[in-house]
This record gives C-alpha cells, sequence and structure tokens, in this order.
C-alpha cells in the first residue's frame, strides 16, 4: 500500500513550495511539485519605462536580486541594439561572481547543511579530534582545539535554553545522519563563518553598484564613475577594496568550502546513486570576455544535453519560437488560445485562473492544474537547469577547467562519473564552480584595472539612452545564468513603454508541474525512486529538493494562505 | 557610511503592497531627515545580506509588516531577544532575517533591538503603492519610532 506524505513548505528555501510523495515499500513512486503563490510581476512592469525595469525587477527577492537586474538590462540593450563598453561588462561580471560565490556559500551552510551535518550530535565531538581532522582537510587557521571547544560551549548553553534558533527545524537525530560528532562539529562552525564571511563579500556589490541590497544596474553600462583619484567615484582604494575582498573570496572557498563539501561527500556516497532526476541539462551560458553577444567567450558555456548523452551538445536559441514555450497544463493560468497550447515568452500571457481547493486543503488534484508555476519546456523537452547543468555542459565542452575539476573530486571520492547525476552530484557541482568562479572573479579584476591603467574609462553607452531615438516598437530578451540556473526576461517595447515583459526563472524549469504530455520536471522525476526512512521526517526529500537550490520567490510571487509559514508534514492513507 | 550609532532598518518587498511598509518608511526617512540622529537603510529583502548593518550599531530598529490579523494599521513594538520572539507571520522575505538574529545571539553580538511591525491585511497585494489604511499609520508609526531613539 502507498502512502501520500505532503511537505508544505518546503523550509530553507526563498518562497513558498509544497512536495506531495507517493511512498510505496520505503521509496517514492510518485512526486508532484506545486509552487502555491502566486506572481504577477509582469503586470507591474507593464507600460512603465524599459530604463526601470532592472530597479523593479532587482526587488522580486533577497537572494538573487542583483541576477535579475543584470538580465533585464541585458533584454533591453537586446531589443535597442546597445552594445555596453569592455569596461562595464567586467563590472557587471565582478558583481555577477560575487553574488555568485555568495549564494552558493549561503545555500550551502545556511540552507542545505543542515540536510546532512546533525547539530545536536556535534555536541558529542572531541574538540581534540576534531581540531586534529580540521587540520588534516585545510589548512585554514581556525582550528584549534580551544576554538571548537568554545563554539561547542555555545551550541550547549543554545540547546539546553530550548532555543534552537537557527537550528530549530532539523531533524536531529534522524538515521539518515551519518557524519562522525567532529565532522558535524566542524560543519558547524564553518555554518557560523560563513555567515561572518557572506557578509564581507556583499561590500563588492555597493562599491560597484552603489548600494546593497539591490544594487544599482543601467540600460547601456554602469552607473558608476571611474576616476582613479576621485573620492566619490571608483578609486585606487575601493578597487584596492574589491581586491582584497575577492582573495579572501577565494580562500575561504578553497579552504572552507571545498574541503567540507569533499568530506560531508565521502560519507554520503549512497547519494550519487540518488536524485539524479531528468538526464537533459539546459545552460544558456554567462561570464562573457569578449561581450555577451559572443558567446563562444563565456566563462559558463551554453548547451543542452539531452538523456545523459555527453558526447553531443545543442544550441539554444532563446528567439526561436519553438525552443523556449511554457505550457499551463497543469497551472492556474489561462491562455487566450486554449489550456494545451505553449507559447513562446514573446507571446506571453500572465492571466491567473485558480481552480484548486479552497485552501487550507489535505491535497490537492494532480490530474488537474496544481501550480502557480507554468511548465517551460525547450523543444518539448523537460529540462534540469543550475551547476549540475553547467558542469556537465563545460566538461561536454571540453573545457580544461572543468574538466579538472570535475575528474580531481571524482578520483578524491573514488566515485564513478555516473555518480554526477545525482544529488550528491548536484551539490558538488555546485562547489565546483563556486571554486571556478572565484578565481574568474579574479581574473576580471585583473582585466578591469588594466583597461584603466591603458586610460579606457569608459563605462557606458548612452546613445540610445533617450527614447526618442527608439524605434516605434522593439523586441528583446536577455539571459544569465543565475546562481539556481538558466534565467532569461523577454521584452516587448511599444511607444516607449514595456507592452509585455516575461520571466522565466531557473526554479520554474526545475520546480513545474506536469506538462500535457505527462512529463516529469527536473523536480518531481529527482524524487523519483527517492528512499524515505520515516514518512514523518521526510529528511531525504528536502536532501534532493534542497540540492536543486530552490527559490520561488521570483518563480511566484504572493502567499495565498494566511500566514503559513510553520513547517507541515502530513501524511495521508492513499 | 556609519554616522550615528542607531540604524533605522525597513524591510520588506516594495512590490507587494502593503508589505513594502518598511521600505516605504525607510526611503522617506533617507530624504526627510524627520528623525534626526539615526542612519537609515532601505534592506529590501535582504536577508542574510543586512548582517553587517547589525554589527555596525549599537542599536537596530526595524520596520516590517506582519499578517496578524490585528487590525490593519494596528503597530506593535517588540523587543526581540531570541528569533523565536518574532511574530510567526512576519512578511514574505523569511529567509535569512530570522536566522541572522539567531546568528547574533549565539554569536553574542546581538545589538539592542527593537522591531516594529505594522500589521497588514494581506499580501495577496501587487504593486508599489500602500492602501491608505497603512499610508494613514506612518505618522504614528514615526512618532513611535521617535520614542526609541
Amino acid at each position: 500500500m502507498s502512502k501520500r506524505i505532503v511537505v508544505d513548505p518546503v523550509t530553507r528555501i526563498e518562497g513558498h513550495l509544497r512536495i506531495e510523495a507517493e511512498i510505496e515499500n520505503g521509496k517514492i513512486k510518485d512526486a508532484y511539485s506545486s509552487g502555491t503563490m502566486v506572481r504577477l510581476l509582469e503586470e507591474i512592469l507593464r507600460n512603465r519605462d524599459p530604463r526601470d525595469a532592472w530597479a523593479i525587477v532587482g526587488r522580486v527577492c533577497g537572494v538573487c536580486t542583483s541576477v535579475h537586474s543584470l538580465t533585464s538590462v541585458r533584454s533591453v540593450e537586446d531589443a535597442l541594439n546597445i552594445t555596453i563598453p569592455p569596461n562595464a561588462e567586467l563590472v557587471r561580471n565582478i558583481m555577477y561572481c560575487t553574488s555568485f560565490m555568495h549564494d552558493h556559500v549561503v545555500h550551502f551552510y545556511h540552507l542545505h547543511a543542515m540536510d546532512w551535518i546533525d547539530v545536536v550530535n556535534a555536541l558529542k565531538a572531541d574538540p581534540q579530534k576534531t581540531s586534529a581532522l580540521a587540520q588534516k582537510i585545510s589548512k585554514w587557521p581556525k582550528s584549534s582545539p580551544g576554538y571548537f571547544s568554545d563554539l561547542q560551549a555555545r551550541i550547549r548553553k543554545l540547546v539546553d535554553s530550548g532555543q534552537l534558533g537557527i537550528f530549530s527545524n532539523g531533524y536531529w537525530g534522524h538515521p539518515a545522519y551519518k557524519l562522525p560528532p567532529e565532522v558535524n562539529l566542524i560543519g558547524l562552525a564553518h555554518y557560523l563563518e560563513a555567515l561572518e564571511w557572506q557578509k564581507e563579500v556583499v561590500k563588492v556589490q555597493a562599491v560597484f553598484g552603489g548600494k546593497n541590497p539591490h544594487p544599482n544596474y543601467l540600460v547601456g553600462g554602469m552607473a558608476c564613475a571611474i576616476g582613479i583619484d576621485d573620492v566619490s567615484g571608483i578609486n585606487a582604494e575601493r578597487l584596492s577594496l574589491v581586491k582584497s575582498i575577492l582573495e579572501e573570496a577565494k580562500t575561504f572557498i578553497e579552504q572552507v568550502y571545498i574541503p567540507d563539501l569533499m568530506t560531508i561527500a565521502s560519507y554520503y556516497k549512497e547519494w550519487g546513486s540518488i536524485g539524479g532526476g531528468l538526464g537533459n541539462f539546459m545552460v544558456y551560458g554567462d561570464l562573457p570576455w569578449n561581450g555577451y553577444r559572443d558567446a563562444s567567450s563565456y566563462k559558463f558555456p551554453p548547451g543542452v544535453i539531452l538523456n545523459k548523452d555527453l558526447s553531443k551538445l545543442y544550441e539554444v536559441d532563446l528567439r526561436n519560437d519553438g525552443d523556449v514555450q511554457e505550457f499551463i497544463t497543469h497551472s492556474w493560468y489561462e491562455y487566450k488560445g486554449g489550456k494545451d497550447i505553449g507559447l513562446h515568452p514573446w507571446k506571453g500571457e500572465s492571466k491567473i485562473k485558480y481552480t484548486g481547493p479552497k485552501p487550507p486543503f489535505e491535497h490537492l488534484d494532480m490530474s488537474q492544474a496544481y501550480s502557480y508555476l507554468k511548465t517551460p519546456r525547450w523543444q518539448g523537452h523537460a529540462m534540469e537547469v543550475g551547476p549540475l547543468a553547467r558542469v556537465l555542459v563545460g566538461y561536454a565542452r571540453g573545457r580544461e577547467e572543468f574538466k579538472d575539476v570535475v575528474d580531481r573530486a571524482l578520483k578524491t571520492l573514488d566515485i564513478p562519473a555516473s555518480a554526477l547525476i545525482s544529488t550528491l552530484g548536484r551539490t558538488a557541482a555546485r562547489g565546483f564552480e563556486a571554486s571556478l568562479v572565484s578565481q574568474w572573479a579574479l581574473d576580471f579584476y585583473y582585466q578591469l584595472v588594466d583597461n584603466i591603467k591603458k586610460g579606457d574609462t569608459r563605462m557606458a553607452n548612452m546613445d540610445m539612452f533617450n527614447p526618442d531615438t527608439w524605434p516605434k516598437k522593439a523586441i528583446g530578451v536577455g539571459h544569465a545564468e543565475a546562481p539556481r540556473g538558466a534565467l532569461a526576461h523577454w521584452i516587448n517595447i511599444e511607444d516607449k513603454k514595456i507592452s509585455n515583459y516575461q520571466l522565466v526563472v531557473p526554479t520554474t524549469w526545475n520546480a513545474s508541474p506536469r506538462d500535457s504530455k505527462g512529463q516529469l520536471s527536473a523536480y518531481e522525476s529527482a524524487l523519483l525512486g527517492t528512499p524515505v526512512a520515516d514518512e514523518k521526517q521526510p529528511l531525504e526529500i528536502l536532501r534532493t529538493v534542497h540540492s536543486f537550490d530552490p527559490c520561488l520567490a521570483c518563480a511566484v510571487h504572493l502567499y495565498d494562505e494566511h500566514g503559513n509559514h510553520i513547517n507541515r508534514v502530513s501524511v495521508l492513507e492513499a | 557610511m556609519r554616522k550615528s550609532k542607531t540604524l533605522l532598518l525597513g524591510v520588506g518587498n516594495y512590490l507587494m503592497g502593503d508589505e513594502g511598509i518598511g521600505v516605504h518608511v525607510a526611503q522617506r526617512l533617507e530624504t526627510s531627515q524627520e528623525i534626526p540622529g539615526i542612519d537609515v537603510v532601505d534592506g529590501g529583502t535582504g536577508g542574510f545580506h543586512l548582517l553587517e548593518f547589525f554589527e555596525q550599531y549599537e542599536k537596530v530598529i526595524l520596520v516590517d509588516a506582519t499578517l496578524d490579523g490585528k487590525t490593519p494599521g494596528t503597530i506593535r513594538c517588540i523587543k526581540p531577544k531570541y528569533a523565536s520572539d518574532f511574530p510567526p507571520e512576519i512578511s514574505a522575505h523569511d529567509i535569512g532575517l530570522k536566522d541572522l538574529v539567531s546568528a547574533l545571539q549565539l554569536l553574542d553580538r546581538m545589538p539592542e533591538l527593537y522591531l516594529f511591525v505594522v500589521s497588514i491585511e494581506s499580501i495577496q497585494q501587487q504593486g508599489m503603492e500602500l492602501t491608505e489604511e497603512i499610508e494613514e499609520s506612518i505618522p504614528s508609526l514615526l512618532e513611535e519610532i521617535r520614542s526609541v531613539v
């Protein structure tokens, strides 16, 4: 007999996600992912000045604010055929790298690590042994026995007070936790250190973007003036601050994040055969070396992989009507042309039609619409986007940097390449690319300094900034690789205003409901076969879902239930 | 950047109508000088990004929206010591802020913290404007904020 369990909302993510899973003989037989907030950002943007869209989309969530702003200015620049100066591209890349590293480290330590690390068990650790282990895996200096025993005392105080705070939502003591107490304690120490670290890293956003959170962007370039001796502009002092932050970021990723990731992974190798999912991967590409229009210069190369076949890569064309389409068969929307058609985002519609049960409800009817997320497809195929897709496409393109980092990790962990397409592989891929990006950030920085030294201080191309220079109608698409995957904004401009604006965000690719052919999207597919030891504490579901780094704030937008913030897991007899 | 010992940090989602009350208040105080002697930051939906502000100031005054079922425009001042003292229904930008408070407490680095919450009817709204009821609560909110500066 199968049982249906409901996790709603999934905690430690941004936004509101509901997972329903059918469990039979201790394994997930079927799974449904539902976004239970609605998004109407498109409606807010309609009739506004396209040059302001970046500021509005940047407000959509607190996690990836700047990548939406970046994508937005790219879409407008595409529509108006604006080429930005090289320095603006470099500044955008540096800001991108900063927010990317921030996001991955915060995801690993603050949103995902507690799926693997048992906080309460860390109290049993021997500080001496912890110190010896920490020194064996890394040269990171904070590793003395006193450091760990002091930390342990703080945690004990917290646990004794009954105020678990950050750690109050865990399934502590669950049999699926496998780490020795000493590894748990190291993970916990680095949870706190990462919190301090992330606060420094984001300062780069404020240097170039004027403020943080929600830094400033500009259609045509960037809004920061370069003046080596200028007190208010990007001067020598600010550039040297950026350099030291980027260097520290790289050190932390190399000496803390990667060693922790590899150590934790070595205790969870069985997760190399769980949570693989679709086997279809898509990357739009990002981090241009030679201008955004030259996709061959991207540090993250674009491409599509189908059925795990790395020997053949397909190209994505975001302008082609049949490439990216959004379907609503199982979504609470309606299209003028009916429920079964797919629409390219330039022709996209965002009219909500909620047909689900009146909340609060026990479960959703999955034969009907069951999500506020639409279902995007590439040439009809469901796609996984995100770190694993980027790493596999980089590898399949034969890029040495990707091959090097992947091959080294496979050797260290002594696992086969096939183990990459899994929950473990997805989580590891996030670390691999964080480490690549930490180096690229410095490369971009040195290039920027070099340009400035040569006297190039151009930061914006304002030729087309005045709307009087625009054509009556224009369409554009801007893309980026957000930390959690391929992101694109499609814009239609008419009479100097936005007439349509569609965002297809990474979590929509990954977390969407089934399509009209019944094909599962990435979350649903990855959950199939996942073991669940205790239905009331479905830690394993969290592991796989969190491995995608869900962020639904932009995928969907409003709560439809009153203050439903408390984690709820229900077990229903099916 | 830091000019005084007290920070007013307005948080919320500016695109979700009344949910953005904290941001509206911060943006108003940034330009108006209505409350002298404080620094003001529009924290938006900042979450983890906001840690540096908690560490830089002796006193932090947070302004946010809450869905607590009270009459819209009701203002409450809470002095949270632990994350669990936050109203459970606080705003949509739920990752980060409470974790930050827990972490600061764990690290013994909590500033003196005041949390002003304004009750709102719904976060179903879209748009960057406040409803009349919430707009009208701003003068009394500013008065109450002045009393703790």
